[in-house]
């Protein structure tokens, strides 16, 4: 359902910089993956062009093989319903209510309001959010506002996770529990793929990971073979 | 031939139903956001309304000009006086003719002592007028044109005749109503003028306003794009918004139209009176209304197409 595969990509700035060089490198459907690497490597312009929001100045991405450049533009919003993306900076809608703002990807496909709302409940209570979906994003926490936009990645149950530093300015323990939430998404057949400079977590979820340095991928870790990692969390979902 | 697959997920979640749902809350929200910024809002239709009322009115005015004129009965005609030494013959083959031509369809000469005799019974001056000795009064005729001939006709008609032998004064007579003609024709080009001039306008008016409007939900515009919604989707608020306003500019049109229409009525009973006219103000009906409304909110349609080209076309998600 989502096999996402890079084929020798590269992309290169007007001003010449070149982000990602002749990366290539593929993830199995329902895999989860880390991007790692230091600040400018290269991460947030990868995701990037897995959303399609930029496009690859030379080879080719490929999503259960087809190419995101000959998408049409129809295709392109199609595909992008299959998508969840989360961000550092949450991107909620200040004026709407958490409710509204998970809700969005739902309305967008023309859902029924009954099962909006099941839905959003649903993805509510897996953040732990249940009991605020009347407040505006500026009443939550920060931490509780990163949930909100978990929520809405999830919402649609996405065939591809993506996350850009999803626990950048959180504590060390909400961090945690946001990794392993992804870590179960990803076991009910999702593939995930997370951006993110927190090298102590990533270790501890021991998932696969990969080292970008510079634009290219330097280094690989296959993930450890062990039991279900969601599982050993110590917060109690 | 192999089948070249262009969608990683090709199943399409969205349905039918979905599509009408979407119109539907779109819809709401478009009124809601109309109706939440009222002031605004008020100002845009009160512009748009102006500029559609200017053209409209017009052609209501210009539809019964045109209306009085082909309702008038008397027709203009010619009339030519003679020399008062001009012989019969002369006067006779001139009534021939005129009286052949197509564009004529009455011709009626008065001898010298008809008019004399027409004359004493007017003036009331009796026989006294025959202390004069000579008659000073000429002889004349009066043609009657053929319904629809056009004044250029006439004209020339006019010249050929005060060439002839014994003819004095050929005086081509234009009704008020001939010139209302004139005018119509004059008010219906400066409607249209007005028409396309102020259309303009109005259509930049709601796209500056639908301009703002986007500025305003453009990190929303940003989520919806990021979530999947198409551009039909990220447009249609906007074209639902456009076409409020210009729906509502409609409809202050016609109620400065119909207040227009109100203010007019006396003095213009008075003038179509003098005349032996009723005042009967047509063109302002149902269709009208209709036609207001629809151009109204095609207007607003299109200067909010304008803006969402201008603004949308290359929105990015990120
Ligand atoms: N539009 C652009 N024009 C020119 N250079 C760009 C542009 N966008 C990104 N870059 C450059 O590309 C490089 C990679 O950027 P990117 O945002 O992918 O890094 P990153 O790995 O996400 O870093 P961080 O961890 O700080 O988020 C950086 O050096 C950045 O300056
Ligand atoms: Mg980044």
């Amino acid at each position: 359902m989502g096999h996402v595969e890079f084929k020798r990509v590269t992309r290169r700035f007007d001003n010449g910089h070149e982000a990602l060089k002749e990366v290539s490198t593929e993830f199995p459907e329902g895999s989860m993956t880390f991007l790692t690497g230091h600040s400018g490597a290269g991460k947030s312009t990868f995701l990037k062009l897995l959303l399609a929001a930029d496009s690859p100045t030379r080879g080719s991405i490929l999503v259960n093989g087809v190419d995101l450049k000959g998408i049409s533009k129809r295709g392109l919003a199609r595909y992008r319903r299959n998508l969840g993306v989360v961000f550092q900076d949450h991107h909620l809608l200040a004026q709407r209510t958490v409710y509204d703002n998970v809700a969005i990807p739902l309305r967008v496909i023309g859902m029924r309001e009954k099962d909006v709302e099941r839905r959003v409940r649903a993805a509510l209570t897996g953040v732990e959010l249940i009991g605020k979906e009347g407040l505006y994003p500026r009443h939550l926490s920060t931490g509780e506002q990163q949930r909100v936009g978990i929520a809405r990645a999830v919402v649609n149950r996405p065939k591809i996770l993506l996350a850009d530093e999803p626990t950048g300015n959180l504590d060390p323990e909400l961090s945690r529990h946001i990794m392993y939430r992804f870590a179960r998404f990803n076991q009910m057949g999702t593939t995930v793929i997370v951006a993110s400079h927190d090298v102590g977590l990533i270790e501890e979820m021991g998932s696969r990971t990969l080292c970008l340095e510079q634009g290219r991928i330097v280094a690989e870790i296959p993930a450890r073979q062990e039991g279900n990692q969601a599982e050993e969390h110590p917060v109690a979902v | 031939m192999p089948f070249r697959q262009t969608d990683p997920w090709p199943s399409d979640t969205r349905s039918a139903g979905g599509w009408l749902r979407d119109h539907r809350r779109v819809g709401g929200e478009s009124f809601y956001f109309v109706s939440a910024r009222l002031g605004t809002s008020l100002l845009v239709w009160l512009v748009v309304g102006i500029a559609l009322a200017l053209p409209a009115g017009l052609w209501i005015i210009q539809v019964n000009m045109a209306e009085v004129s082909a309702g008038w009965e008397g027709r203009p005609g010619l009339s030519v006086y003679f020399d008062l030494d001009a012989t019969q013959a002369e006067i006779d083959d001139t009534a021939a003719m005129v009286g052949q031509q197509g564009s004529i369809t009455q011709v009626e000469v008065t001898t010298q002592d008809e008019a004399l005799a027409e004359f004493k019974v007017y003036s009331g001056l009796g026989d006294s007028l025959s202390l004069l000795g000579e008659n000073p009064l000429p002889a004349s005729m009066r043609a009657l044109l053929t319904p629809g001939v056009v004044t250029a006709e006439l004209d020339r008609l006019a010249a050929q005749i005060g060439k002839r032998e014994g003819v004095a004064e050929v005086v081509v007579e234009k009704t008020w109503l001939e010139r209302l003609n004139d005018l119509s024709a004059v008010v219906r080009r400066l409607g249209l003028m007005l028409g396309v001039l102020f259309g303009i306008g109005a259509i930049l008016v709601t796209a500056s306003s639908v301009r703002l409007a986007i500025e305003a939900r453009l990190e929303e515009l940003r989520v919806l794009k990021l979530v999947g919604a198409t551009s039909g989707q990220i447009r249609r608020p906007f074209l639902y918004f456009g076409a409020l306003y210009g729906f509502g500019g409609g409809v202050i049109a016609a109620m400065l139209i119909a207040l227009t229409l109100l203010i007019l009525e006396p003095p213009l009973t008075s003038l179509l009176g003098s005349y032996q006219r009723e005042l009967n103000l047509s063109g302002f009906d149902p269709l009208f209304l209709l036609w207001l409304l629809a151009a109204g909110s095609l207007l607003g349609v299109i200067g909010s197409m304008v803006a969402v080209r201008q603004r949308l076309s290359r929105l990015e998600v990120l």
